[in-house]
């Protein structure tokens, strides 16, 4: 099972060390002078896509030409969406745009995000500890966990997100409607990031997603924006549009830090930034959050409005948003009434456990690895401790391990190898640059 | 006999709150390391860090000792400190001298020694007034309890 969703394209790939030194897991080594990836420790975090000069790394995708075996096609457009756009277009004209470009339908995912809040506000006054609790709602948080804090797992909340609720409720509802198989049905999520998409397509707990697939908003955008010009310029206002604003909670969802504001009276933090979250994550193993109940944390520093994927400018994207959110009620009576309905009868567990990632060189006898734990940290004590790279480690430590498990050599080194250097040299001598 | 395979020693100050919980989180690095199931983690993780969190609201100084061996995880430990003149009432839950600047900053309510009684398979406390405290726990790798 594939576990990450990048590629690099070795042709492309002139062995730069950028996505290497980029990378927060230390997941990618840079061997013959190619970058490749070490796949369990990969978060999809996307620092390396964003690092690479040459355009080498690409991202798992979902397209246009996946949506046409589906007989029914559903939009599930994050909140982001509707903030990228520039003034004058308004969310009517999106869900127009949706439409115009192939989606038979356009879901409000406002009651989901209801639904979800109130079954994570129940989980967290039920949860007996360990503290803090972590919110599974950025793709990237729950890999980081997953590979390297195996010991916060059970910290993960095991409940559906929002968008997969969503997902489940689109077949279940438009099945019924239209007398359709579930998998003649389509819910696309139209994501802020890249993450996301791998999130659907390779869920953390390897179960299926209640989605199918996702969109970029960058790759709906231009369509969206020709559809919308149009609309603007004289032509009669679609005869039904999807009430997509009913109230402020869906379109301010990531202006106003998402569950955590929900959850204001439980001790709450909202980390945002892979670096941040590190942070954070170190000092919740050495036991200094110990009051806090319940962590939202987003790998973009500015939340999912500066996901990868998405095209206008963060802070332009947060203040049109909030001129959107404008005075609408945080809750309107409709999306109540559907939330009461719906809330006692849907089960919001997660289908399975979110596990620890094994990672190669962790499992296996103990003696063994006592062995080569102790012969990396003689190792590490023999090299230069300059961190500088040129082996294809990011860092002399990671080398001392990688050295230790027979995967790389001292004579990669260039404090150990003329060898290693006048390769370097050379290489450097035939990119053109 | 258990075969031991990886000893290593730390150094805790007293009162240094600051630094507080670094020797519970390089232990638990090293566990990771080399595959220590996540739960067993967690659990040496707690002892060590409550001991840590005893010695610096209330001892010197203090030497901790880790222990893998074939069998198990061990912590011990030897403090340099007032002691503790009664240990039936410290290990008592709730039971606690600490200060309300202590309290304030989150510990001191009487429920380090019953958690660490709690996450150990073996627990040892000897204790001389005016001299110091041993602690020892005793952690199975085959996750009996």
């Amino acid at each position: 099972m594939m576990t990450h969703g990048f590629r690099i394209d070795q042709d492309k790939c002139r062995g730069c060390l950028s996505c290497m030194r980029a990378c927060p897991t230390h997941a990618i080594r840079v061997r013959d002078g190619k970058a490749r990836y070490i796949p369990e420790k990969c978060i999809d975090c996307g620092s390396c896509l964003k690092s690479c000069p040459y355009g080498a790394i690409t991202a798992t995708t979902w397209s246009f030409q996946d949506m046409d075996k589906f007989k029914f096609k559903v939009a599930v457009p994050s909140p982001v969406l509707f903030g990228q756009f520039p003034a004058g277009v308004t969310p009517a004209h999106i869900v127009q745009g949706l439409l115009s470009v192939g989606f038979d339908a356009v879901w409000d995912y406002g009651v989901e995000l209801f639904l979800a809040s109130r079954a994570v506000l129940h989980y967290v006054e039920n949860w007996k500890g360990p503290f803090p609790l972590i919110s599974v709602s950025c793709p990237v948080v729950v890999r980081l966990v997953q590979v390297s804090y195996p010991r916060m797992i059970d910290q993960l909340i095991r409940l559906q997100i929002p968008r997969e609720i969503a997902g489940r409720e689109i077949k279940r509802r438009y099945a019924k409607e239209l007398g359709l198989r579930p998998d003649e049905i389509a819910a696309v999520y139209i994501t802020p990031c890249q993450a996301k998409t791998i999130s659907i397509l390779h869920p953390a707990e390897g179960v299926e997603s209640h989605l199918n697939g996702a969109l970029g908003i960058s790759e709906v955008y231009n369509p969206i924006l020709a559809s919308a010009n149009q609309q603007r310029n004289g032509l009669p206002p679609p005869a039904e549009i999807p009430n997509i604003v009913r109230n402020s909670t869906f379109l301010g969802w990531s202006v106003r830090e998402g569950l955590g504001r929900s959850l204001a009276r439980h001790n709450s933090l909202h980390v945002t930034g892979l670096a941040n979250i590190i942070q954070v994550f170190d000092d919740i193993e050495k036991g200094k959050l110990q009051n806090v109940e319940f962590l939202e944390a987003h790998s973009c520093w500015s939340g999912c409005t500066g996901g990868n994927l998405t095209v206008a400018n963060v802070y332009v994207t947060l203040s049109k948003l909030r001129s959107l959110v404008g005075d609408l009620p945080e809750m309107d009576a409709e999306t109540l009434a559907e939330v009461n309905s719906r809330y006692p009868l849907e089960d919001f567990s997660l289908e399975a456990p979110v596990l620890p990632r094994p990672i190669k060189g962790q499992s296996g006898d103990l003696r063994e690895k006592v062995r080569l734990l102790q012969e990396a940290e003689a190792v590490l004590k023999t090299l230069p401790g300059y961190n500088c790279g040129l082996c294809g480690a990011p860092t002399c430590k990671e080398m001392a391990k990688d050295i230790s498990a027979g995967e790389a050599s001292k004579a990669d080194c260039v404090f150990f190898s003329k060898d290693r250097l006048s390769e370097l040299y050379k290489r450097f001598l035939l990119n053109d640059r | 006999m258990p075969e031991v395979l990886l000893q290593r020693a730390f150094e805790v100050r007293g009162g240094d709150f600051d630094k507080a919980g670094e020797t519970s989180s390089e232990i638990k690095a090293l566990l990771k390391e080399v595959g220590i199931d996540p739960t067993l983690i967690r659990r040496a993780g707690v002892v060590t860090f409550e001991a840590e969190m005893n010695v610096v609201m209330y001892a010197e100084s203090a030497t901790v000792v880790f222990t893998l061996s074939d069998e198990d995880i061990s912590i011990e430990v030897f403090d340099r400190g007032p002691g503790i003149a009664d240990v039936d009432l410290a290990m008592q839950e709730g039971y606690s001298t600490a200060t309300d600047e202590m309290r304030q900053m989150g510990f001191g309510f009487g429920m380090g020694l019953p958690n660490i009684k709690k996450n150990s398979d073996i627990f040892k406390l000897e204790s001389e007034v005016g001299k110091g405290t041993r602690l020892y726990s005793a952690i199975r790798l085959d996750g009996a309890s």
